[in-house]
């Protein structure tokens, strides 16, 4: 390196000049070696590329540096920006060179780069001793590009951790939702009850529930249309509008709880555009009486001496359009009168859907097959139909919540025929 | 799922020919295309499924939503000749009664 002294008692000779030349270069080397390592420290924009800046500055004996980037400035180690009249060169008009602009106190340079991703900067180097040399182009490209990768790394990230954090909230939400599912199992005399509802990893909105009003056992099962966090509120919602309209309708039937739910949720799933495919049941024990409304739900399958009967929708789905089904009751309930070892399955989709690697799904088929030739209870059944399906995945990824709710009838007292007689139901 | 337009040659309806699976994944190019088609003026929108093979409820939640939002827009969305998988699940589900279906011979 030259010093003052040096230069001021003799001319330089050649050799003096390649040798200091050489070490220069060499001490350039050097910082942006210094410059390649601070680059890997840091994940925040502002400390990454202040950092870079900051060797820079030392580096070309700068007095300031500025990075432009389009909705941003970052300010080297001197903390102060520079003047926006230090020339003709600003950002806007400097992509492509380096323009070397000087004002009558000192001398600015500045390069612009992008990347590949779209992300463009200009950097801003304002030196008061010296003017920016050609020798200075290349190194200020290559800390502009750095700085840039720096920015780039750093924005990734933090949409990276962004995502992250959505991500784990709509999974924090998911799990809360499937919390809204009961965990108890109503003790009805005379019934069997397996309920299991395995959800996906991005929650599908099946849902069940159950109340016991004035000694009747009121169930709903059902399904949300769509994925994740919507779907997952949604079902929430249905289930307190469920659990609200047994207290109220149920009295009166599983029409009437439908169109209570129908009612009160129609306008809140047409909004968000989804709706909810909804099977509601009431089982009087005393009679053996099962009564269904199906608003588009399946598959729902009654077993009654080992064969299987599709339990067909009366109704498109809640929230496609009002269901008006009050007009005509009897159309839209189909009662049967139970026997002890009778049986009802509803599962979702979700759960009959399922593929294999080949693209295969379980389907309703093999459901029914299963469930005609089943003579296990249904504390034996369900889980042995989740393992069934899981043998058909054979290790496909779950695509939806699986729901499976099995009723089996143990024990009917009176016969709903006596029932009537009685005046019991 | 691959989606191609034309116009249809009798009314004038925008037509929406769907082909592979129409799922969750693929619910965000049906909309488009179908804003697409409102955005050129029809409100009268074709949806055709014969090439589906496979509609999960976020898909039928899209058909669902595209026909209301035409209703509001005093047309309709009308499904064409859907596939056996999808008239399945129309059935099933009885959402052929809600929409407008048409059934092309051929």
């Amino acid at each position: 390196m030259n010093t003052a002294a040096d230069t001021g008692s003799r001319p330089e000779s050649p050799v003096e000049s390649l040798t200091g030349a050489l070490v220069e270069a060499t001490d350039q080397l050097l910082a942006l070696y210094e410059l390649a390592k601070v680059t890997a420290d840091s994940l925040d924009a502002n400390a990454s590329v202040g950092v870079i800046l900051s060797q820079a500055t030392r580096l070309f004996g700068a007095s300031a540096m500025e990075l432009h980037v389009v909705d941003d400035v970052i300010v080297g180690p001197s903390g102060d920006r520079l003047d926006p009249d230090y020339g003709s060169t600003s950002p806007a008009d400097s992509r492509t060179s380096l323009p070397v602009a000087s004002t009558t106190s000192a001398v600015v340079a500045s390069v612009s780069v992008s990347n590949a991703a779209g992300l463009e900067a200009t950097l801003i180097a304002h030196r008061r001793d010296r003017p920016f040399g050609t020798a200075d182009h290349k190194l200020l490209s290559a800390v502009a590009n750095m700085a840039l990768g720096a920015l780039h790394i750093s924005r990734l990230h933090e949409d990276a951790v962004a995502q992250a954090v959505i991500s784990r909230d709509h999974d924090t939400a998911s799990d809360l939702a499937v919390r809204a599912l009961p965990d108890w199992r109503p003790s009805v005399d005379g019934v069997e009850l397996f309920a299991r509802s395995d959800p996906a990893r991005s929650a599908g909105g099946d849902l069940y529930t159950f109340a016991i009003v004035d000694g009747v056992f009121h169930f709903v099962v059902g399904d949300v249309s769509g994925k994740g966090l919507p779907a997952a509120m949604m079902m929430t919602n249905v289930i307190s509008a469920s659990l609200a309209a047994f207290q109220s309708e149920g009295r009166r039937g599983p029409v009437h709880v439908l169109s209570a739910i129908d009612s009160w949720m129609y306008d809140y799933l047409s909004d968000a555009g989804l709706f909810v495919t909804l099977v509601c049941g009431a089982f009087d024990r005393r009679s053996g009486q099962l009564r269904l409304a199906n608003a588009g739900h399946s598959p729902v399958l009654f077993v009654h001496n080992g064969s299987a009967e599709m339990i067909e929708a009366s109704v498109p789905p809640i929230g496609v359009l009002p269901l008006q089904i009050l007009d005509d009751e009897s159309a839209h309930e189909q009662s049967f009168a139970t026997e002890p070892g009778d049986r009802l399955v509803m599962s979702s989709d979700g759960f009959t859907e399922q593929e294999n690697s080949s693209g295969v799904m379980f389907g309703d088929g093999r459901l029914i097959d299963a469930v005609e030739g089943a003579t296990t209870p249904c504390s034996e059944l369900g889980p042995r139909l989740y393992d069934m399906i899981e043998a058909h995945a054979g290790g496909a990824e779950q695509s939806d919540d699986r729901t499976l709710v099995i009723l089996d009838v143990i024990d009917v007292p009176l016969r709903h025929d006596q029932a009537d007689m009685t005046g019991l139901t | 799922m691959q989606i191609s337009t034309h116009t249809h040659p009798v009314d004038g309806a925008i037509e929406l020919a769907l082909n592979g699976r129409f799922d969750a994944h693929e619910a965000a190019i049906f909309r488009d295309a179908f804003h697409d088609a409102l955005d050129g003026g029809s409100h009268q929108v074709r949806v055709n499924l014969a090439g589906v093979e496979f509609v999960d409820s976020t898909a039928l939640a899209e058909l669902v939503r595209g026909m209301k939002r035409c209703r509001e827009l005093h047309g309709d969305l009308t499904l064409v000749s859907p596939s056996d998988p999808v008239r399945v699940i129309l059935e099933l589900t009885k959402l052929d009664a809600a929409f407008d279906i048409e059934r092309v011979a051929g």
